[in-house]
């Protein structure tokens, strides 16, 4: 399967013409065994201990640091023949960048893809959970920019790991207590600080705080690469995520009244914005799960047909 | 399924592929051959080996032609490439005074223990630009290359075959001024095993194995920015150190042969290596006695192995009392730093999205206020 595809990844991670190394054959999952081997005792440690980030040996891969790479090792290192990949960049399986891994996935597995969670076992995404409820069948893999939640307010690293070690979250508190005095509202947008069973705070990658809640005792395996920052953390099902808040000040997700989905007219999924030209010129908003947009939309016009497409 | 290339995001990531392939062969020249660049472009292929972190000159020649030139993006096809190999064996332990120099120079004394050997350098060259037609500068080229010919005495001392090894094997700087008792001794006998940068992230606070590979492994222009930073104030305030070794040279590698046991040569590398001398002040430190800071990179890259040597010896001193060791560990990467500002270029729209609804959320706040 795939064959072309398969020869692109070859032509691109190996120089060919007059090199004695020219020969390489890809193996399942790009990665070698040893490398995939120690990835997978890295998720073992973050499963065991939620919300702890794992150091591992991150490797190089064929996509840049920052556009992935952490995700699709954990992706590459799990993966298994019977496995179905669903890749989504803001929601969007169609985002460049969301082709270009699931590519690099499918190329170097011969696995079959989709866009449908129903169909899907193992879900890789950057920026956002998709809106179909998950659960046991799924593995969600989130992209990590930046994994360290309370980089805002400590830059040393030594420090850092004390802060974690004796979850020492009082300067988090304290930024979070700052920023409502000062602005009236807590201002953190996306990567919602969260406590992860009551023990280790998390930067819940770049989603929206829409999701947030997605996370708190899901019945699916969610696991965070950041290849860069070379950590993988993990929230296993069942678990508590609670987003950091005080008793008297709500946790606020996104929310614009009035707004809905233009494309399938819902209200009750995260909508992005597409402007109009000018501040005069209204624009309107679209679902951010493509996907979940366009079988939301058949649903509507074709009830009896049920909701698989 | 099938629904994925409706929208067209894979065709037109075919189409930006394809454009690259074409647009890298067209045009009036020939194809650029590994090994012209090898031998014409060596310095560039030298520091997409260093940063690379893999020797292997027709690979590295190979990846800055696929790169056109980048030299980072070199370095990231090369480990990406050496992250779908096994590693199947270290190397036994390499001695560096086996190194043999084909250049080494000596700018803390006028006489030093053995040779000051500029080697092939343009330090003592002005930068005049060859601005002479492209003709008469091949007929020059063409012509000295016809002279080097009839000298093969002269072609054999720029390989380093010609002269006796205590030449191009000189002693070090640094073993006479221990003779001299100038020098505080830091040597450490329990010899661990260095850290592996590759398998494990360094994260301060480090052991120095782990400093020096990432240094070693470091993208050229952020190490000498570091160093930079560090010398000028806004970072902190480094010594300047005195140069006690510049060489460049060949290091035979040897691996433990898999049946026999014994210890084979399989090929030698060029390296960089210095080492810095420097002038120890400080209130807890051995103010009668110098210190010695280390560098070594793949490759022929001074600047490089120069700011290596310095920040080591800073970082040693520093003891983890500033950020400087948390600057070297994490910011000077080439891949990380590049990939990291580049990914600044991905669609951002939903993180955009949650902004704006908290650009309003206050705004709406200050109005009712």
């Amino acid at each position: 399967m795939n064959t072309p595809l398969l020869q692109q990844v070859l032509d691109r991670t190996t120089p060919v013409d007059d090199s004695p190394a020219s020969h390489l054959e890809v193996n399942f999952g790009l990665l070698d065994e040893y490398s995939k081997r120690e990835i997978r005792r890295a998720i073992l440690t973050a499963v065991a201990v939620p919300g702890y980030q794992v150091p591992f040996g991150s490797r190089e891969m064929p996509v840049a640091r920052g556009w992935g790479s952490g995700g699709l090792q954990i992706s590459l290192a799990i993966v298994g023949p019977y496995d179905v990949v669903k890749v989504i960049d803001q929601g969007d399986d169609e985002g460049v960048n969301a082709v270009n891994l699931r590519r690099l996935i499918v190329s170097s597995t011969g696995i079959p893809e989709s866009t449908t969670p129903e169909d899907s076992t193992l879900i890789q995404t950057r920026h956002r959970i998709p809106e179909d409820p998950l659960d046991e069948r799924h593995t969600l893999v989130l992209q990590v920019p930046v994994p360290e939640p309370l980089r805002g307010v400590e830059r040393d690293m030594r420090e850092l790991a004390r802060m974690h070690a004796e979850a020492d979250y009082a300067r988090m508190w304290v930024s979070l207590y700052e920023d409502k005095v000062r602005n009236g509202v807590i201002t953190r947008t996306t990567g919602y600080p969260c406590l992860v069973n009551g023990r280790y705070v998390i930067a819940t990658t770049p989603i929206p705080r829409w999701d947030v809640p997605r996370l708190h005792r899901s019945r699916f395996l969610a696991l965070f690469g950041a290849g860069r920052e070379k950590r993988i953390y993990a929230v296993p099902p069942h678990t508590d995520v609670e987003p950091l808040t005080f008793e008297d000040v709500p946790f606020e997700v996104e929310v614009t009244p009035g707004a809905s989905c233009r494309t399938c007219s819902s209200t009750e999924s995260f909508l992005v914005e597409i402007p109009g030209a000018t501040a005069g010129d209204g624009g309107h908003w679209v679902c951010s799960d493509s996907d979940w947009c366009r079988r939301n939309r058949e649903r509507l016009q074709h009830p009896s047909r049920g909701d698989r497409s | 399924m099938g629904y994925a290339a409706a929208r067209g995001g894979l065709k037109a990531i075919e189409a930006a592929e394809r454009l690259v392939a074409r647009e890298r062969v067209l045009g009036e020249s020939q194809w650029l051959e590994s090994k012209q660049m090898i031998e014409k472009l060596r310095l560039a292929v030298d520091r997409v080996m260093g940063e690379g972190g893999l020797w292997d000159e027709h690979l590295a020649a190979s990846a800055l032609r696929q790169a056109e030139g980048d030299p980072i993006e070199a370095a990231h096809l090369l480990r990406s490439y050496r992250s779908t190999l096994p590693r199947l064996a270290y190397t036994t332990p390499v001695d560096v005074d086996d190194l043999t120099v084909l250049r080494r120079i000596v700018p803390a004394f006028r006489n030093p223990p053995g040779p000051q050997l500029l080697g092939r350098t343009t330090d003592y060259t002005g930068r005049l630009l060859d601005t002479d037609d492209e003709t008469s500068q091949r007929t020059a080229a063409e012509k000295m290359a016809a002279f080097i010919e009839e000298n093969v005495t002269i072609s054999k001392a720029i390989d380093g075959d010609a002269e006796p090894t205590d030449i191009r094997q000189p002693r070090r700087l640094l073993d006479l001024l221990r003779d001299l008792d100038a020098v505080v001794d830091r040597r450490r006998t329990d010899d661990p095993e260095p850290f592996d940068i590759t398998r494990h992230p360094a994260r301060p606070p480090a052991t120095r194995s782990a400093r020096l590979a990432t240094m070693a492994r470091a993208e050229t222009g952020a190490l000498v920015n570091v160093w930079y930073r560090n010398i000028l104030g806004p970072d902190g305030y480094l010594h300047e150190i005195t140069l006690g070794e510049v060489r460049h040279g060949r290091l035979p590698v040897t691996v433990i042969h898999p049946l026999t046991g014994d210890p084979v040569s399989i090929s030698d590398v060029r390296v960089t290596e210095v080492e810095a001398i420097e002038d120890l002040n400080g209130i807890d430190e051995d103010r009668g006695r110098f210190d010695v800071g280390y560098g070594l990179c793949f490759g022929h890259n001074e600047k490089k192995a120069i700011a290596m040597a310095n920040l080591d010896i800073a970082c040693e001193r520093d003891k983890g009392r500033s950020f400087l060791e948390q600057s070297i560990l994490l910011t000077t990467d080439g891949l990380d730093a590049s990939g990291f500002l580049e990914h600044l270029k991905l669609p951002h729209y939903v993180t955009f999205r949650s902004m704006m609804e908290r650009k309003a959320a206050i705004r709406q706040f200050q109005e009712n206020t």
